[in-house]
């Protein structure tokens, strides 16, 4: 094992480990085992949206006639592009560009944001036709005439929730992408250094999985 | 540092890869295949997807092979926490379904 002295030491070395390689991988490892749990996590949402499917699949296809595919769509492609501009910052930082990081964690968070106001505007959308979830469920209008189903609100309640934790999920990632966009206006990540995109960049990658599978669940049931 | 270094054309590709998924599973829908198997296309198409992410942005395809197993892991526990709930919730009698 290298015995590397204190003054040869880069600054983002953590003194508890021996070089950047091992601080890199342990911090890796560390993210896997909480986006296990984040798996898990939602998990619980994917079980109830399982067994209420089984019980009553003629609401789930009259219910899904409610949201609107080619939203659902569109932010499917905001996410994936997302995806692919974090997997951009990721790179630049390895090839010692940070300005290619902030630029790409830019149009990440542009996106991110893209993808919360067509999310607004789909439940703003809801509420007004008086889907609520739970017990404040009042559909009023044409949904009141399609939402006949005694269970309809079951179906909104899962939806609010599934969709709800992964806008919440959305929001704390743009908050990461601008903590992460100050560093890399800063100069902070090199190829030796790039850590907190790499983290950053597993958790985003998992929010999209997320909506991989939200999406053709809720909007696609024809 | 050995860490793998995507070019840039490959995460493009990875990318456009994504769409043209996103693009098939949404026609797929619109063709209305007989239940189940709409929803097993649709699954599989988002398996595929999910697949693709986790290899290749993800980069488990060059990452330790520790962390890949702990994704494995977890999956595996989610099909054990389904399965075994729906042993329940499959088996009992329609009396049973609790009113909410």
């Amino acid at each position: 094992m290298a015995n590397i002295s204190s003054t040869t030491r880069p600054a983002h070395l953590q003194h508890h480990f021996v070089d950047s390689d091992q601080q890199f991988d342990s911090a890796k490892l560390g993210m896997w085992v909480f986006l296990v749990t984040e798996i898990l996590f939602f998990g619980g949402l994917f079980a109830a949206y399982v067994i209420y499917r089984s019980w009553y699949p003629e609401l789930f296809l009259q219910a899904s006639t409610q949201l609107n595919t080619l939203w659902g769509a569109i932010n499917t492609a905001v996410l994936i592009g997302s995806s692919l501009t974090v997997a951009m910052a990721i790179r630049s930082a390895q090839t010692n560009n940070n300005r290619g990081v902030y630029l790409n964690l830019l149009i990440t968070l542009s996106l991110a944001l893209v993808f919360m106001v067509i999310k607004y505007f789909e439940y703003t959308h809801k509420f007004h036709l008086g889907i609520f979830p739970g017990g404040n469920f009042a559909p009023v209008g044409e949904a009141a005439e399609i939402l006949t189903h005694p269970k309809a609100n079951i179906f909104f309640s899962i939806y609010y929730m599934m969709t709800g934790l992964h806008g919440l999920h959305v929001i704390i990632g743009i908050g990461l992408m601008i903590w992460l966009a100050i560093k890399a206006k800063n100069n902070a990540f090199s190829a030796e250094y790039y850590t907190p995109v790499e983290i950053v960049g597993l958790y985003w990658h998992l929010v999209d999985i997320i909506w991989i599978f939200l999406f053709p669940l809720l909007y696609l049931i024809d | 540092m050995s860490h793998h270094v995507h070019s840039a054309v490959d995460l493009w590709k990875i990318g456009a890869s994504l769409l043209v998924l996103t693009i098939v599973t949404v026609a797929v829908a619109f063709v209305h295949i007989p239940f189940p198997y709409n929803i097993v296309v649709a699954l599989a198409i988002a398996c595929v997807k999910a697949y693709i992410v986790a290899t290749y942005f993800m980069n488990l395809k060059w990452d330790e092979k520790f962390n890949a197993l702990l994704l494995i892991a977890g999956i595996l526990f989610v099909i054990i926490f389904f399965g075994i709930t729906m042993l329940d919730t499959l088996t009992r009698g329609p009396e049973i379904i609790p009113s909410f």
